[in-house]
């Protein structure tokens, strides 16, 4: 039924999100996402993937693709490092942070590192005011995040090398004031730079290491 | 504020009084009633998006007044609106400086120029200086996105026009925006080109020239160009057109909208097919064989010698062919001159591969075009519309979508209608009279689609949805459905002015007027104004071939007809073309069928002749001459007439314009028609016919012809049309003619399986009547033990539509 | 002056409010069995209609009056508006982070009494964590039979479909988000039609924001008329402001409305960092109009007496700007972010908010010149007719006229910093 060439894991989670809808065309977002974590992100051939499955023209899904920020048509590092740099943020000193964090990986703002392990870019509100300045990693968001500690997050990436991005980990590690209280930490998180979610498979438990 | 009546209403536009339709877009209100809105991207036939903002008024609320836009605010009881407040002037000129601030300053290299609604609204308008002084975005310009289109996305105002008439209009969404906010840009997705058979459209309803087609670019500018309305002649819709010359060569055809037929809308090969007219290779000058080669000739010695041939045979041992690509003028004299001046009755516009001319000319009750908006429900059961008449097919898309109209399509494989499809039935060749039968009964599966068509109003567009099924089943379902509640019927086939030439008598069993030749009283009337005509009954064009075959025809004369490669059965075309005693062509290029003839007449084609042309509805148009023959080309009916004479016979023709009045004397179904009815004013829209004053003799009422499936061992072959194939208007037109499909015989995965072959391989595949060397390719839509191979490609030509097909595989030669 | 109707479980269960146990151990899914059992679809939404509850979302219009508006047909759909991307705002994210099952039971509550049987919460893609506990809630949910078929043997379906956005800030907009939701770029449609006549499919659609379907437990288990008897009379039960910013104690408060602004600068949120001087702040988000200490501090916090100074509470975003604040930077900050959020459709929205970008940007590199204050103003009246309040728009969303705001507020209130700035400060002699 899944016409794409998909792991079975994948072609299973795709049936399923086709299901949740009662149109079809509406499953293109979330299964942009699934041939994100297929194809390590999301390119032409992930595209027409999206569009065979769902029976629109290629044309009509890059529109969608090509609409919101978080799909990356674009190879993407191992590390995909969004700094804040709205308005609260700002206020916060977000520019210091993001220059640093590009300095300390070598990526220019929008780019890839050229060992592939980090991606860079500065973003919009991620609605962790109250903790600005603040940075997510493969979507796990780390509040009060300075540039000093930016830099040593990025230098801990590069050394430990987690498999799963633990936003708990790292803010515990790094970060600073937070919005509110989180509560327990967690150890589920990311691992790659595509909002980790069960319908999508890429929701892992890890280690705090 | 008062109501004068159910369906006008009165409101009150910059202080005067106006009434207007009820629920009308106030933009078209406005225009209606004398007062432009300038705008962008509100076209008439789309639904309004109030994207581009241009068209903002001011309207009275009770919560004071709001700027809106027009064209997406129906008119309402009471309304009240200032189009041109110094709010909204204020804000239109705002606009129009947003728009041009990142607006490249092209015009001196853009094709858009002087018929740019940019340009235009801007003077009218617009700021006059710009206060821009910031970086404009740029973009790489222009990119090519199709074989015939490119796009400069610098240009592009994102006016969603382009965008909206692919997933709107044509059903072909290969063009859509991408991209958010500053940088959004119009765009097709990498090595998926805008390949649509409609892609034409969107550089016409461009306001800008964001895009532009390959076939026009840089070739003129609109304040050179001299203009004519006339019909397109590539299909039987009789699209409206706009005919546009520089320096007398056609460079250019734009669509006109006209409401009951194509609504502006035109195909690729309406559009871009005016190339063959400049054709290096069209025939200029009287051809005669002498010594097997041809030599050009003069009118004179060619015209001569014409006669002295056709008048030493016999007249019932020559027949005519064609006259369904002429205007119904040349078509009337060619009927003339085959019944009186050759005296035979062997005539016919059609070349076994449409329906039976009496059906197709006189079928009642007769759905128009407009009939489809109406429809609850509509009956497909024909060639796939989207290939064969591709502007009717934009129609049935537009009821289905707009009005809401189930649509049930009957084909042995996939077509353009089904994704607006309620219903869709597949089968294999041949056995349509079963399949007609569970319908009818709504048997099992059948029974929803039966339902639907007992919800009416009911339209049945009905034709040959391959070459090889037969002509009857089409009145099998056309019979079924005139019962239907509302039921009208619409029989289709292709050719330019097919349905003309019918009405002109062109066929054995017809009668200038809708006539059966038959009918005694319509052969006395005849008669009387014509003198005798044969009696005898005439022979259709199998069995014109079949008689040249076997000596009993010795004679042909061809208009504008191509039997070696459009018959059926090519073979049997070739033989009888070589076995021929006499062949003239009328031509306009050296056709297959020329090359064989004797002597070969160049004529006036589309575009250089005047005259009048009947559509598929039974609508007449008005086709006008923009630009002279090339060479020594003459108008057909001239030519029939100068042979006449030399033969000693006089068909009184002496201008297009006389013929006509002559049509109206002596076809029933036109009498009172004359030009001036659709030259001008809103008889530019054609008129159905018959007239008051007029009657339609034959009323064919289709019966069930008691036909029985037919069922094969093997492959039933699916021989059907597309749009762009090796026919001449293609070939010589080299935009369309790059176009051309690959060929390949089309086997569903599981079909090829147990045939032992698999995609790509090269077979050989045969029929009872001829053979082609064809890849393998595979279609998951088609009927099971069905092949569909497309028709009148190079490759495919000399199959011949026989029901069954056999394939075998090609072994590698190694070497 | 704070109640504690949507963080009083997740202060009280610091460890834990998120899981399903000690929701049921706190009184959760009481409201529902509630409402299944003894009350009709009418009674429900009637209890929303008396509690006056205006929408959290920033539009804040009466929820009751919209849930009015569905027409008598079906099916109709309810969609959760969780696409919180206003800057400054991160109360919804709290909410469905650390109490996500109050959320899935107001949403029970709402499709019950509108007699909806398929509900989507719209998550924006960003907030990874929090959509996984809601994603967590609401399977734990149709294990303990609150959602699927025979809810509760009630004999009333609903099925619920998460749904992630990718990163568009105008999702956030109804209809946009509707058109998201479709599968297609999330553009804002022309109204009318409403979503709540022809929403999402082209059905009636009811769109409400995750804060305001939270407090359904409550307003459904103590009554409308309870919620309503809080606070003013307009802006009626509590909400979560998110304050940020130049602040010594940011975060989300839950407060019951008509406190004034300096109390809520200087008494809840601690004042301003480091000693210094307020300079302004933003009352409702980026798309407000500022407030400054010498006009706004002893106004009440309420929907309309920030109306009525020509602003907005919004989505309850407060940004704190203290002296050190260069305000054109901050004001092409928001500027910025509004020209990369337009969806692009529209002309003076696309073009314009870069225009005043592309301008503040220049100022700011110092290459300013005079008539670019004129400029800014004309640009802006193009997008948002008159500057006036509430705003007039020539766009068809009012992201536009959003992006005026901090424009309008700076040559308001600072009008000689950018002066300075391009070189048209009159030197005053002598």
């Amino acid at each position: 039924m899944i016409s794409a060439d998909w792991s079975a894991a994948n072609k299973k989670r795709a049936e399923s999100l086709l299901a949740a809808y009662p149109e079809r065309r509406s499953a293109v977002m979330p299964l942009l996402y699934v041939a994100a974590l297929e194809h390590g992100y999301v390119s032409e051939q992930a595209q027409r993937d999206v569009a065979a499955i769902t029976g629109l023209t290629a044309a009509q899904v890059q529109a969608v693709a090509s609409f919101y920020t978080m799909y990356k048509r674009e190879e993407v590092g191992e590390y995909l490092i969004s700094v804040c740099t709205s308005i609260s943020c700002y206020l916060l000193g977000a520019d210091d942070v993001l220059m640093a964090i590009s300095q300390e990986t070598s990526t220019p703002d929008g780019e890839m590192s050229s060992d592939g392990m980090f991606s860079i870019e500065h973003v919009e509100c991620i609605g962790a005011c109250g903790g600005a300045p603040a940075l997510q990693v493969n979507y796990e968001l780390v509040e009060g995040v300075g540039p000093d500690k930016g830099r040593e997050l990025c230098r801990w990436l590069r050394d430990a090398r987690p498999g799963v991005v633990l936003g708990d980990e790292m803010q515990q590690l790094f970060g600073g004031r937070r919005s509110f209280d989180w509560g327990p930490a967690e150890d589920i998180g990311a691992t790659a730079p595509v909002p980790a979610l069960d319908a999508f498979g890429n929701a892992v438990r890890g280690h705090a290491k | 504020m008062a109501e004068t009546g159910s369906d006008r209403i009165t409101i009150t536009m910059d202080g005067t009084e106006v009434e207007v339709p009820r629920g009308q877009l106030l933009i078209a209100a406005a225009e209606e009633a004398g007062t432009y809105i300038p705008r962008f991207c509100w076209h008439p036939r789309m639904k309004p998006v109030g994207m581009c903002r241009m068209c903002l008024v001011e309207i009275e609320t009770p919560r004071g007044r709001l700027l809106t836009t027009s064209c997406t605010t129906p008119v309402s009881d009471g309304l009240v609106v200032d189009t041109a407040s110094d709010v909204a002037v204020k804000a239109q000129e705002g606009v129009l400086e947003f728009l041009l601030i990142n607006h490249p300053l092209d015009c001196p290299v853009c094709d858009k120029g002087g018929e740019c609604p940019l340009q235009d609204q801007t003077l009218a308008y617009g700021p006059g200086e710009s206060r821009f002084v910031e970086p404009k975005r740029h973009f790489e310009k222009p990119i090519k996105i199709s074989e015939l289109i490119l796009l400069d996305r610098e240009r592009c105002i994102l006016c969603a026009r382009c965008t909206r008439f692919s997933s709107e209009v044509s059903g072909d969404p290969l063009l859509e925006f991408a991209e958010r906010g500053t940088v959004t840009q119009v765009l097709t997705f990498p090595d998926e080109p805008f390949a649509s058979y409609f892609s034409g459209n969107t550089v016409e309803i461009c306001p800008v020239g964001a895009l532009t087609a390959k076939p026009y670019r840089f070739r003129a500018r609109p304040w050179d160009l001299e203009a004519v309305e006339s019909v397109s002649l590539v299909d039987a819709v009789g699209s409206k057109v706009s005919v546009q010359s520089s320096q007398n060569e056609v460079v250019r055809i734009n669509g006109v909208d006209n409401g009951p037929t194509n609504q502006g809308w035109l195909s690729d090969k309406d559009r871009f097919s005016f190339e063959y007219i400049n054709s290096s290779q069209r025939l200029t000058v009287p051809l005669v064989r002498h010594n097997g080669e041809f030599e050009e000739s003069s009118w004179t010695e060619a015209l001569d010698l014409v006669a002295g041939k056709l008048g030493s045979m016999a007249g019932s041992a020559i027949a005519g062919l064609g006259g369904a690509r002429s205007t119904n003028e040349e078509a009337f004299a060619f009927g003339k001159f085959l019944r009186t001046v050759v005296v035979t009755p062997h005539i016919d516009a059609q070349l076994a591969d449409g329906l039976d001319p009496q059906f197709l000319a006189t079928a009642t009750p007769r759905a128009a075009i407009d009939d489809l908006d109406k429809a609850r429900t509509i009956l497909v059961w024909s060639a796939d519309l989207k290939e064969e008449l591709p502007v009717l097919y934009l129609r049935v898309r537009g009821a289905a979508t707009t009005h809401g109209a189930r649509i049930i399509v009957v084909h042995p494989r996939r077509t353009g209608l089904d994704d607006v499809a309620t219903h869709k039935i597949t089968y294999r060749p041949g056995r349509g009279p079963e399949v007609l039968r569970k319908l009818i009964a709504g048997d099992g599966t059948y029974a929803e689609a039966r339902a639907a068509l007992d919800d009416g109003p009911v339209v049945a567009i009905v034709g040959r949805p391959g070459l090889s099924e037969g002509p009857r089943l089409a009145e099998a379902v056309a019979a079924f459905a005139r019962d239907l509640p509302a039921g009208k019927i619409m029989p289709v086939t292709r050719r330019g002015n097919v349905y003309g030439a019918l009405d002109m008598g062109l066929a054995p069993t017809l009668l200038p007027g809708r006539v059966a030749a038959s009918s005694e009283q319509g052969r006395s009337r005849l008669e009387d104004v014509w003198g005798p005509v044969p009696e005898t009954a005439g022979k259709s064009a199998k069995g014109i071939l079949e008689g040249l075959e076997e000596g009993t025809i010795t004679g042909l004369v061809l208009l504008g007809s191509d039997p070696v490669r459009d018959f059926p059965d090519p073979g049997l075309a070739a033989r009888a073309l070589a076995g021929a005693e006499f062949v003239v062509s009328l031509d306009i290029f050296l056709s297959d069928s020329s090359h064989q003839a004797d002597v070969v007449l160049p004529v006036e084609s589309f575009a250089e002749v005047e005259g009048t042309v009947t559509n598929l509805e039974g609508r007449v148009q008005k086709v006008n001459r923009l630009v002279p023959g090339p060479g020594q080309s003459r108008p057909a009916w001239a030519v029939l007439d100068d042979l006449s004479r030399r033969m000693g016979g006089d068909l009184g023709a002496h201008s297009a314009e006389g013929i006509s009045k002559e049509i109206a004397t002596v076809a029933p179904a036109y009498r009172g028609f004359g030009w001036d009815m659709v030259d001008w004013g809103e008889g530019r829209e054609g008129v159905i016919l018959p007239l008051d004053e007029g009657e339609q003799p034959l009323q064919y009422v289709p019966v069930d012809p008691g036909l029985r499936s037919r069922s094969s061992a093997g492959l039933s072959l699916h021989l059907a049309r597309v749009l762009y194939d090796d026919g001449v208007q293609t070939r010589m037109s080299p935009s369309l003619a790059s176009l051309m499909p690959a060929a390949a015989v089309y086997l569903h995965p599981r079909d090829a399986r147990a045939l032992g072959v698999a995609e790509g391989d090269r077979v050989e595949a045969s029929t009872d009547l001829g053979d082609a060397e064809l890849v393998v390719a595979y279609d998951d839509s088609i009927a099971r033990r069905t092949a569909y191979v497309p028709a009148n490609l190079p490759e495919t030509a000399m199959l011949g539509a026989a029901p069954g097909l056999t394939i075998e595989r090609l072994e590698e030669v190694v070497g | 002056m704070s109640t504690s109707i949507l963080t009083g479980r997740m202060n009280a269960r610091p460890t834990d409010s998120h899981t399903l146990a000690a929701y049921e151990q706190t009184g959760g899914y009481v409201a529902l069995r509630k409402a299944l059992i003894e009350m009709d679809s009418a009674a429900v939404a009637a209890e929303v209609k008396a509690s006056n509850i205006r929408g959290r979302g920033g539009a804040n219009f009466p929820t009751g009056v919209k849930w009015g508006f569905l027409p008598p047909t079906f099916p109709r759909y309810l969609v959760v508006n969780g696409d919180e991307s206003e800057p400054g705002t991160f109360k919804d994210r709290q909410l469905l982070e650390r109490d996500p099952h109050q959320l899935v039971e107001g949403v029970i509550l709402a499709a019950y009494g509108l007699e909806v049987q398929q509900a989507f919460i719209y998550i924006r893609g960003e907030y990874a964590k929090p959509a996984r506990r809601v994603e967590r809630a609401i399977a734990d949910a149709y294990a303990a039979g609150y959602l699927g078929r025979d809810i509760l043997g009630s004999g009333f379906d609903l099925e619920i479909t998460l749904h992630l956005g990718a990163g568009a800030y105008i999702c956030g907009e109804e209809t946009a988000l509707l058109n998201s939701l479709e599968g297609k770029r999330g553009e804002p449609r022309i109204k009318p039609p409403f979503p709540a006549v022809e929403g999402l499919y082209a059905k009636p659609t009811i769109v409400n924001n995750v804060e305001t379907l939270s407090n359904l437990p409550w307003i459904v288990g103590k009554g409308g008329t309870t919620y309503a008897g809080l606070g003013p009379e307009t802006s009626a039960g509590t909400r979560i402001f998110s304050v940020s910013g130049h602040v010594n104690n940011p975060g989300n408060f839950e407060v019951v409305m008509g406190l004034t602004w300096r109390e809520l600068i200087f008494d809840l949120c601690g004042g301003i960092a480091g000693g210094r001087d307020l300079k302004c702040w933003i009352p409702g988000g980026a798309s407000a109009p500022w407030f400054v200490p010498e006009l706004h501090l002893d106004i009440p916090v309420t929907i309309d007496d920030t109306a009525a100074e020509a602003s907005m509470l919004g989505s309850g975003a407060v940004v704190v700007m203290d002296e050190s604040t260069n305000v054109v930077g901050a004001a092409h900050r928001i500027v910025r972010f509004f020209s990369h959020e337009s969806c692009g459709q529209c002309t003076p929205c696309r073009e314009g908010t870069t225009w005043l970008e592309n301008v503040l940007a220049r100022i700011l590199d110092g290459r300013g010149r005079p008539a670019d204050v004129e400029l800014l103003l004309d640009v802006s009246d193009n997008i948002s007719p008159g500057l006036k309040w509430p705003p007039a728009q020539t766009t068809i969303c009012p992201l536009g006229p959003s992006a005026v705001s901090p424009i309008t507020s700076i040559l308001t209130h600072f009008r000689d910093e950018i002066d300075a700035m391009v070189g048209a400060l009159e030197v005053p002699v002598g």
